[in-house]
């Protein structure tokens, strides 16, 4: 634990000195001199209980998960069709969507991050940084694409809303590494979605 | 072949859930017999109005499940779509939640109410797991219901 105060008497609390020294670091160079750095041994200032699901205690110091969703939007083809059926099964099974030719979407990309605010820069990720992760990893592989032929990582499944915001969340998972993967939520049209998430995570 | 699902542990498996809107437009009245005119007139306001009014209800279904690799789905469309046209729509749509569903004859039919009886309607969906149902009485106001556990899971955080 460290503490930094304040020449006005306010009172920063860090985790690390670590932590408190990179505040500094990234502070205005005439705000600096006006901080003075201490070690601190235990906090009084221990949280309660309360609200733990949403308040993580590390230290004295109280942590907010804060999720954070970010949306794009793609077009996108598709059409089902299971190999190993009858044309008659994976048209019972499928209706209009087995139309062999394929038809469209457009469809709304929600993700949503959790992690804790950096005390720095006050966020829990760089948005433009989940924007261009966003960019690379769905827009251009998926959008005006033919999801079957097109998606490698679709290949050998159907493409329905459940397998392509699943497909999502395995690309995106390794990527997002400030914060963590919270929920992706895939509108294939206004009023159908699939939403992918970790069991047992809240569902906030 | 399609892919067959790895089995991992059960807090790092993924969960996967289905989310459908529909609509239907009824009217209702807020009254409770327990309380007197007076009292519904100061509780529910214009709500408590005697003929009624009515709203354009948009209701949220989620549902969870395995995904079948065969179809890539947890339950099939036309059949989640038919049995809550069935079971919600057909006797919602263009009534008088008052007088014409039996559940509200002494039940008051807030959208809160009506948020439980359709959890308990399309509980009986039999080829998936209901997870929760979001009511829109108006584009302001949303109800949720995720039924009883949601109160347990709460508890135990």
């Amino acid at each position: 634990m460290a503490i930094l105060v304040h020449s006005s008497g306010k009172v920063l609390r860090f985790s690390s000195r670590e932590e408190a020294e990179h505040f500094l670091e990234v502070t205005k160079d005439n705000e600096r001199d006006e901080w003075i750095l201490e070690d601190e041994e235990n906090s009084d200032a221990a949280p309660s209980g309360q609200a733990s699901h949403i308040c993580a205690a590390q230290g004295g110091e109280r942590k907010v998960m804060v999720y954070l969703t970010r949306k794009i939007e793609f077009s996108a083809s598709h059409l089902y069709h299971n190999p190993a059926l009858s044309a008659e099964e994976n048209r019972r099974i499928f209706g209009k969507c087995n139309n062999p030719h394929g038809h469209g979407h457009n469809y709304t990309l929600e993700v949503t991050v959790a992690g804790e605010p950096d005390p720095v820069t006050g966020m829990v990720l760089d948005l433009k940084e989940l924007k261009e992760i966003l960019e690379r990893e769905i827009t251009q592989k998926m959008d005006h694409r033919f999801l079957n032929y097109e998606v490698p990582e679709l290949k050998g499944q159907i493409p329905t809303c459940e397998n392509v915001a699943k497909v999502i969340w395995n690309l995106l998972e390794p990527k997002i590494t400030q914060g963590r993967l919270h929920k992706v939520r895939l509108y294939e049209s206004p009023d159908l979605y699939a939403e992918c998430y970790r069991n047992g995570a809240s569902r906030a | 072949m399609l892919p067959q699902r790895s089995e991992s542990s059960v807090s790092d498996q993924l969960k996967i859930v289905l989310g459908r809107r529909y609509r239907f437009s009824a009217s209702h009245r807020l009254h409770s017999e327990k309380l007197s005119d007076a009292e519904n007139q100061r509780v529910y306001g214009k709500c408590n109005n005697p003929y009624g009014h009515g709203h354009n209800y948009v209701v949220e279904i989620q549902v969870s499940g395995t995904v079948d690799p065969a179809t890539g789905m947890i339950a099939n469309l036309a059949d989640l779509d038919g049995f809550v046209e069935r079971q919600v729509i057909e006797p919602f749509d263009h009534k008088s939640l008052n007088k014409d569903v039996e559940a509200f004859r002494e039940r008051v039919p807030t959208t809160e109410n009506v948020c439980k009886e359709i959890y308990q309607r399309v509980k009986q969906f039999p080829l998936a797991t209901l997870e929760r149902v979001r009511v829109e009485e108006t584009s302001n106001n949303a109800f949720e219901y995720a039924g009883e556990e949601i109160q347990d899971r709460a508890a135990v955080q």
